[in-house]
């Protein structure tokens, strides 16, 4: 080991000469890649109540209401607030109903407007595919 | 001359987490120390209790932000010996692949940190704009930067392509030339080298009593690695070298660290060019049998262990966390002895603690009939006094 005095030097002066390594965020954004864990987002005509999300879900931020029984209408509730974007509700959706879309710009000024509400029917077996069954 | 004690901690600028170091000083010098814990509990362990398996990997992985991946992986490893389950081997190898980028983007902090409190901040900083680079690497395979998710039990959740491969090769390629000048900026700055040559020695005798782990242990000329020792996934299939230093100071330290990065840069290239094909998980059942597993890992701090304990539900009974740092505090205490009081900040940085790893419940066990019992803090304080002999109402601690 032989010291060096000033080894640091010429590297420092080459960068004197070189971009900023940091990006001006706001107006300028780096790329997002492929299959980056953003948000969850549910394709409703997909879900089938089945609550596999609901009981993976390790902030227990998705909530499954029932509004009516006969007409199987559902409500889900997505907290984007307890959310921590592990996907593992897309992992566990059997149907892929749920997908996580590339929004990280989440921040608002109340706790309430990230809570994202999806109201629908669970979708009647029509004739042709209890017949492919 | 009259000996001194100071306070560093809960708060301090030299701290980044709470811990409180309570330092006798005789001048200048440091004859004593003592660590306190206990600011920074999450009671993780115990919500580990209400939750299932599946939503407790995410759980084990919010212990550290660092070292996220290492306590996923331990937890899995347990809970998969406890279902016999046995992962492909594809699947094996990525969890791997992720482990290395882990232990290289960690030790490249770790430098960083070192270098920022021997008071060398250009280093600090270009080793962690370099850091990036790693850091992408893992939002490509994983999706995020930080807590990758990637462990599932009886395998992984996303697979590699061959777009990925590539750009993991390139992206290790800068990795290497950019440590290979750390490497020899660290060994040669004479003003660095003087900074952290001699200080925080830990003989090779007392790393050993001490029981000291990871790059701590291994500066001291020891050559333990749980990849080695006790090879867990596929490691035993690998070729590397288990890195030691002999100074036994903060030098030691720094070149462990700095020549396992470059351990671990090969590995990766290794993985990546030999990948096997196959699948990457198997299908895990929802409840565990019952039992218990001990599981070790070697994380970028050192040795890593869980237990867990099932009952043959979907939640486990117990589990125990047992992070690098708690068995490095003991290691501390001793290097700290006889150094100066500008070098707390620097000694006990290069342990790289993770303060909040270490919070864990903690049980009293009787040696004499081995009955356990569990404290309440007031219990505690009563005890002490007792035994200190301390008048009701005067403090436990006092200074």
């Amino acid at each position: 080991m032989k010291l060096r005095p000033g080894a640091f030097i010429p590297e420092l002066l080459k960068h004197l000469f070189k971009k900023p390594a940091t990006v001006m965020y706001p107006f300028e954004k780096l790329n997002i890649p492929k299959d980056f864990r953003g948000t969850p987002v549910l394709k409703p005509e997909l879900c089938i109540v089945c609550r596999a999300c609901v009981r993976d879900c390790p902030a227990f931020a998705i909530e499954i209401e029932t509004l009516s029984e006969e007409e199987k209408k559902y409500k889900m509730t997505i907290h984007n607030d307890r959310c921590i974007h592990c996907a593992q509700c897309v992992e566990s959706c059997p149907t892929k109903a749920l997908f996580m879309d590339d929004g990280y710009e989440l921040s608002t000024d109340s706790r309430r407007k990230l809570k994202i509400a999806y109201v629908y029917s669970r979708p009647k077996k029509t004739a042709q595919q209890s017949s492919e069954k | 001359m009259k000996k001194i004690k100071i306070p560093i901690g809960p708060q301090h600028p030299a701290l980044k987490e709470p811990i409180s170091l309570r330092i006798t000083v005789e001048g200048e010098v440091i004859k004593d120390a003592d660590v306190r814990l206990g600011y920074n509990h999450r009671g993780i362990e115990k919500l580990a209790e209400s939750r299932t398996y599946v939503q407790n990997i995410y759980l084990m992985e919010r212990i550290c932000g660092i070292c996220s991946h290492s306590h996923t992986t331990c937890f899995v490893q347990g809970v998969e010996s406890l279902c016999g389950l046995e992962v492909p081997k594809r699947g094996l190898f990525i969890r791997m692949l992720v482990c290395e980028l882990e232990r290289i983007h960690s030790h490249y902090l770790w430098l960083g940190v070192a270098a920022h409190e021997a008071g060398f901040d250009s280093l600090f900083m270009y080793t962690w704009r370099d850091r990036e680079v790693v850091m992408d690497l893992l939002e490509i395979i994983s999706g995020n930067r930080v807590h990758y998710a990637i462990n599932t039990i009886g395998g992984v959740r996303r697979d590699l392509s061959e777009v990925q491969k590539e750009k993991i090769l390139e992206g290790i390629q800068f990795l290497k030339k950019r440590m290979e000048y750390y490497t020899n900026l660290g060994t040669t700055e004479p003003s660095f080298v003087a900074r952290v040559s001699g200080v925080g020695i830990l003989p090779k005798e007392k790393a050993m009593s001490l029981c000291a782990v990871g790059p701590t242990l291994r500066a001291s000329g020891i050559a333990s690695d749980i990849r080695k020792d006790d090879p867990y996934a596929a490691y035993d299939e690998i070729p590397f070298s288990v890195c030691t230093a002999t100074s036994c100071d903060v030098l030691g330290r720094v070149v462990v660290r700095i020549k396992e990065t470059m351990e671990s840069i090969k590995i990766v290239e290794y993985l990546v060019k030999n990948l096997p094909s196959g699948e990457i998980k198997v299908r895990a059942p929802r409840k565990v049998k019952e039992g218990e597993a001990v599981s070790r890992y070697e994380a970028p701090r050192g040795e890593n262990i869980h237990y867990i304990k099932s009952n043959g539900t979907d939640k486990p009974e117990r589990v125990k966390v047992r992070a690098p740092t708690l068995a490095n505090y003991p290691a501390t205490i001793e290097m700290l002895k006889s150094g100066f009081i500008a070098d707390i900040p620097l000694i006990f940085a290069a342990i790289d603690p993770c303060i909040c790893c270490a919070e864990r419940f903690v049980e009293v066990i009787d040696t004499k009939n081995e009955n356990t019992q569990v404290l309440t803090m007031a219990e505690i304080k009563k005890r002490y006094s007792k035994s200190q002999g301390l008048k009701k109402g005067s403090s436990v601690w006092p200074l």
